[in-house]
Formats: C-alpha cells, sequence, structure tokens
C-alpha cells in the first residue's frame, strides 16, 4: 500500500515537473521581452509576442478586433452572449467572467500569456492569482478619450500590431481635430445636462461622460461637483436652465443597439424625459433639444462618435457638414469588420 | 382608598397629558421640518419667496415649490409615516423587538423586485416597473412567510425565522444579479438601493398614499387589540382577541405599506425598526399613543434626513437610505443609553 503511494506521488511529481516545464518554456520561448506601463501606473514585464489573450470588457475586445488580433484571443467576457451578432467571431469563445471577476480555474486552464481588464476591477489581488500560472495582467480602459491613444498604442506594441494600432489612432485623432476645428470659432457654450441610466445621475468631474461633453464644445452644468456620479436634484437641474439635455442609456429591445430596428424605446426614454414634473420650464425641454444616446457610443471607444454627435446637436451650423453616422459606419466596416446596422440616438437630427 | 383611587386617576390623567404632550410636540417638530424642507433648495429662493410661490399660479418658482418641493416633502412624510407605522405593527404582532421590514426579508425582497426590472426591464425598463416589480416581491415575501407561519403554527418566532431565511435569500439573489450586471447596471442598482425621493412626483404620490393610509384606520381600530397581544397569546385569546386574524391580517396590511414605502422611495428600511422603538421608549408600549407617534417620528425621520440629504452638499444628494442612518443611529443609541432599564 505504502510503496503504492509512493509510486503514485513520484509520478504525480513528474506529471507536474512536465506540465509546468511545457508551460514554462512556452512562456520563455518569444525572445523579446518588453516592459509597457499600463493605464494603472504599473509597468509590467512581457514576453513576445504574445500568442494567447483573455479580454475581461467589450471595450478592449473592440480595440483587439479593431488592431486585427482577434485570432489570439482565447477567453472573453461572459457578458458577449448578450450581443451575438456583434460579435459573430468571437461569441463562441470561453466566457471566463466579467469586469468585476473571473474564473480562475478555467483562465489557468486557457494558458493565456495575458488577461486584459480594466484599471479599477477586478482587485488588485487577481493579478498575485495569476502569477504562479506565468500569466501577466494588463489593466486598460479603453473608455477615457484623453488616454484611449495612449492605450491602443500600448496594445499595439504588446501584439506587435503597431502599424494597425497607428491607423486607428491616426483615424481617431483626424476625426477629433475634425471636430476641435469646428469648435474654433465657437465662443458661446451651450451648457448641457448629461443624465445616466439612473434618474438625476449626472456625470461630474472625473467621468468619462464629462470628458465626452467637453471634447464636444459643451458646458457641462455639472462641471464643477465633487464627484464622478453624483445624485443632484431635479431642483438644482432647473435652476440651471441647461439648453441641451443629453441622456444616455442602455435600456434597449434586443440587448444592444447594434440589434436594434426601431428608435421606439429610444424615443419612449425621451418623452418620458420631457414630461418630468416641471421641465416644461427647462430651455432644452422648451426647444425640443432632448436627445437619448446609446452607451455603445457614448463611453469605450466609440466615444468619439457619440462626441460627434453631440458636436452636431450643439453646434448644427459649425458641423452641417459632419456625419456622424457615416463617421460609426466607417468605423464599424473598417476597423470592426461587420456591417453598420442599429439604432443610437433619439432624434437623429436636430430635436425640431 | 378613595383618595387613593383619586390619586391613581390623576397619575393616570398626568400620564396621558404627557403622551398627548409628546405627540403636539411631534406635531409641531414635523411642521417646523416640513417649513424647512419647503424653504430650502438649490435655487436662489429665500424663505419669503418660497412661501410667496407657495400661493403664485405660474412661474419658475410656483413649479419648483409645486412639481418638485412639495411632493417630495410630501412622499417623505408618507415614507416615514409608513415604515414606522409597518414596524410598530410588526414589531407588536410578532411581539419582537428585532421586528421590521428589514428583519422579516421584506426590504431584501423589494430590491431584489427592483434589481430583476433594472436587469430584465429592456426596453419596457420605466421607473413604475422598477416600483410594481419591488412591491410584488415584497408582498410575495410576505405572503410566503404567512403560508409558512400557517403550516407551522402561526407563532412569532416561526415568522421571524423565516424572514430573516428570506432575508438572506433575496439578498444573495440580489447580489448574483450585481455580479452579473454589466457596469450600468451595477451602478443603476446600487443607486437604487440607497434609496432617493428626487424621482417622486403628484402621480406616484397619489398611488403611495392609497396603499399606504388605506390601512391606517383598520390598524388603529387594533390598537386595543395589539395591547392585549402583548400580554402573550393565550392572555389575548382569553380577553377576545382573535389573535391568528389579527397576525395575518396585520401583516398583509403592514407588508402592503412597507412595500409602497420601499418601491417608490428604495430601501430605507431602517427608519421601520428604529422609529417605533424611539417612540416606545418616550411614551411607554400604548398603542392609542404608540401608533401615531412612531408615525410622526418615522416622518420627521425621513423628511430632515432628506432635507439635510438634498442641501447638506448641495447639489449632490447624499442619499436617503445613508442620511437616515446617520441622524437615527446616534440618536437611537443616545435614547438606548438613556433609558438602559428594560423598556420593552
Amino acid at each position: 500500500m505504502k510503496k503504492h503511494f509512493t509510486i503514485i506521488c513520484a509520478a504525480a511529481f513528474l506529471l507536474c515537473l512536465l506540465v509546468s516545464g511545457e508551460s514554462a518554456s512556452r512562456k520563455a520561448s518569444g525572445g523579446e521581452n518588453i516592459s509597457i506601463k499600463d493605464t494603472a501606473g504599473r509597468s509590467v514585464e512581457i514576453s513576445l509576442p504574445v500568442k494567447r489573450l483573455v479580454v475581461l470588457t467589450s471595450d478592449a475586445l473592440e480595440i483587439i478586433r479593431a488592431l486585427k488580433a482577434e485570432d489570439l484571443v482565447v477567453g472573453v467576457y461572459s457578458d458577449i452572449s448578450r450581443d451575438p451578432q456583434f460579435w459573430p467571431e468571437l461569441k463562441d469563445k470561453s466566457r471566463v467572467g466579467n469586469w468585476k471577476g473571473l474564473n480562475y480555474e478555467l483562465v489557468a486552464e486557457l494558458n493565456p500569456d495575458v488577461v486584459l481588464c480594466y484599471t479599477q476591477r477586478p482587485g488588485r489581488n487577481m493579478e498575485s492569482k495569476l502569477e504562479p500560472f506565468g500569466i501577466k495582467v494588463i489593466r486598460l480602459d479603453f473608455f477615457r478619450p484623453g488616454k484611449l491613444e495612449k492605450e491602443v498604442a500600448v496594445l499595439g506594441r504588446i501584439l506587435k500590431k503597431e502599424k494597425e494600432a497607428m491607423d486607428l489612432i491616426a483615424w481617431y485623432r483626424n476625426n477629433i481635430e475634425l471636430i476641435q476645428k469646428g469648435l474654433k470659432n465657437i465662443s458661446n457654450q451651450p451648457h448641457i445636462y448629461i443624465e445616466g441610466d439612473s434618474r438625476y445621475h449626472t456625470a461630474g468631474p472625473g467621468s468619462g461622460g464629462n470628458e465626452i461633453c467637453v471634447l464636444a464644445g459643451g458646458h457641462n452644468i455639472a462641471c464643477n461637483l465633487s464627484i464622478p456620479y453624483p445624485e443632484i436634484t431635479p431642483e438644482w437641474i432647473l435652476t440651471n436652465n441647461p439648453d441641451f439635455i443629453v441622456k444616455t442609456t442602455t435600456k434597449t429591445t434586443c440587448g444592444t443597439s447594434y440589434s436594434m430596428a426601431d428608435a421606439l424605446p429610444l424615443k419612449r426614454i425621451r418623452d418620458s424625459v420631457m414630461n418630468r414634473p416641471a421641465w416644461e420650464n427647462i430651455r432644452a425641454v422648451k426647444k425640443n433639444k432632448v436627445f437619448v444616446m446609446s452607451n455603445e457610443i457614448w463611453t469605450g471607444p466609440r466615444a468619439i462618435i457619440g462626441a460627434g454627435y453631440m458636436a452636431k446637436w450643439f453646434y448644427p451650423h459649425a458641423f452641417k457638414d459632419f456625419d456622424p453616422k457615416k463617421l460609426h459606419k466607417e468605423y464599424l466596416e473598417r476597423f470592426q469588420g461587420i456591417k453598420y446596422r442599429g439604432v443610437y440616438v433619439y432624434p437623429e437630427g436636430d430635436g425640431q | 382608598m378613595k383618595i387613593e383611587s383619586n390619586d391613581i386617576c390623576e397619575q393616570y390623567k398626568d400620564i396621558r397629558r404627557k403622551k398627548v404632550f409628546f405627540l403636539i410636540f411631534l406635531a409641531v417638530l414635523l411642521f417646523g421640518v416640513a417649513l424647512t424642507a419647503l424653504s430650502q433648495g438649490a435655487s436662489s429662493m429665500v424663505f419669503k419667496d418660497s412661501v410667496a410661490a407657495v400661493f403664485q399660479d405660474s412661474g419658475i418658482a410656483h413649479a419648483i415649490i409645486w412639481e418638485l418641493r412639495l411632493p417630495r416633502m410630501i412622499m417623505a412624510v408618507l415614507v416615514g409615516f409608513g415604515l414606522a407605522l409597518s414596524g410598530t405593527v410588526f414589531q407588536a404582532i410578532l411581539r419582537n423587538p428585532l421586528a421590521s421590514p428589514y428583519t422579516l426579508g421584506i426590504a431584501s425582497s423589494a430590491g431584489f423586485g427592483a434589481v430583476t426590472a433594472i436587469i430584465f426591464g429592456g426596453s419596457f425598463y420605466s421607473e413604475y416597473l422598477i416600483a410594481g416589480s419591488a412591491f410584488f416581491f415584497a408582498l410575495m415575501s410576505s405572503f410566503f412567510i404567512l403560508s409558512i407561519a400557517r403550516l407551522r403554527g402561526s407563532t412569532p418566532q416561526t415568522m421571524i425565522l423565516a424572514g430573516i431565511a428570506i432575508m438572506f435569500l433575496f439578498s444573495s439573489l440580489s447580489s448574483f444579479f450585481q455580479y452579473m450586471g454589466t457596469v450600468e447596471e451595477v451602478h443603476e442598482i446600487v443607486f437604487w438601493f440607497f434609496g432617493s425621493l428626487s424621482k417622486v412626483g403628484w402621480k406616484e404620490i397619489s398611488v403611495a398614499s392609497v396603499m399606504i393610509l388605506l390601512p391606517v384606520p383598520v390598524i388603529l381600530r387594533w390598537s386595543w387589540d395589539f395591547n392585549l397581544l402583548a400580554a402573550g397569546d393565550e392572555s389575548a385569546k382569553a380577553l377576545g382577541v382573535n389573535v391568528t386574524r389579527i397576525r395575518m391580517l396585520g401583516m398583509v396590511f403592514a407588508s402592503l405599506i412597507t412595500a409602497a414605502a420601499i418601491s417608490f422611495a428604495g430601501v430605507i428600511g431602517f427608519v421601520g425598526l428604529v422609529a417605533p422603538h424611539i417612540a416606545r421608549m418616550v411614551i411607554g408600549g400604548d398603542h392609542w399613543f404608540l401608533f401615531p407617534a412612531s408615525a410622526l417620528v418615522g416622518a420627521v425621520l425621513v423628511l430632515a434626513a432628506d432635507t439635510l440629504g438634498r442641501t447638506l452638499w448641495a447639489p449632490q444628494v447624499i442619499p436617503i437610505g445613508i442620511v437616515t442612518a446617520f441622524i437615527g443611529v446616534p440618536f437611537f443609541f443616545y435614547l438606548l443609553m438613556k433609558k438602559m432599564k428594560e423598556y420593552w
């Protein structure tokens, strides 16, 4: 009995050595070692080439596809099942968790070189849990317009897709410049009230929404508050009397805006905003300047499209030749390799 | 002998007078807090303008007072009133100082209802869907507790235990959905759990007032029965109280009130635990006085919390669920320390 036990232990030990040796040799076989700084401010050592990726956020996955590196993805976030039409080639990959947490066992089994996730979530113990498996964690957000270019460059470097990264950055920069050019001679900034899905929760300083509003040339009435996503009173909104109201939403008929066929859900949301008690006194409501925008183009890699829509709403004369829908179509077809479809804003025009 | 009887009579009248005085004090306090609530806000209106705006028939000031501040104030009073009243009923019929919308799982199930609507509402998503779903689950859980109690025999302990089990079940289910949710959904769920009165208008008030105020006369009529129930089921039965009926209907009414309050204002069930105790510490356990006193304490607590929440850090709102605990807990501790002797 004792002899059998010893043999089993020895066999198990050898097996462990073999498995870990194989894993270590595969990870060490790359040659080039680089050190990158992610958005969390940490330096991460990576062996190139990166061949296997686990991606916990849709934002990162979108950039990976834009860099034509989707073949490297071996594991994805579980919510991908909500949007199968947007992710036809990735929807069937192993689902390992989401932006808040992941199944470590599953990830270890997939044996990726790198796990991509947000700066803040999942918690920092993820690095220590994945380290014994030789898996690196890189934290890149891809939802802040101000940091997007740098993050794309970092990812391009890691994936050896520098050219594709430069293409995306150039396209992005080009469009930002286009918006900035349109805003050059603007003197009076309109006052904007931004609201997320929850009523009376706005986008304060430090939020992606505030950045996008600034990018579109609007003056966010909540820009001087103290926290990123505060609740404010309807009375304060009434007192500030915004010129425009932009309500962003994740609520759609078929899970996502990409698969949505008509604008009815967005129209319904707009109607309920315009019919709130006492809001008939707000300038934006009086002049029909209430817009609903899908979250898909609000923050994340497509925020530039959301900003484009906003700029056109705020300054229709300065942006009369600018077509955000065309921009969106170009992005989806050129960088994502999928057809343009869906409903993203309501109303499409200037609200009149 | 006659002199002693007169003394007792006088003492009784004196105690009664003190209780009436406390009720008047609470009513005046509520009026004062209501005036403050009505005159404070983000706009530059001073007290005089606010009062004048009540009597105007147009303009922004009129809209602010009539469409925003008044509905908010009335809803705060209604919610506080309802939660405190239902907490008192729960504590009376279960003869347990720990009974409250929280410990009976009603708050958690309402929360779960809201979470379900947020996650699965899709294009039907609306504030009414959230409130309706919260209400449905709150009622469902209270009926569940009732049916369990019926199966095992209607003892207060069974109900409390069943309530705690329900609380854990629905909290876990909510956590599960939160875990599965997107960033935006999690934000929304967290905000809902904080509680808010920003969303209420006259339409919500009309629904909430029917649900909260309709059972009140019946509950008040049972005050004497609740007093007898405090002496134990057997004594109450001996004195002609239909204990099973009163316990069942009491649960139904209190659940209805709680569900209405929580579905429109979010999870601020803490008021339902603390307000009855505060009132009981001051005026004792006679339900003739305890019900109105507890309801008034609840109304003052929620209205004061909401007014502080929206003015202390204006224009940002500190969620009402947080402020209620901030001002309620220290005050509760103060009374608890002062009245260390058994008051229950």
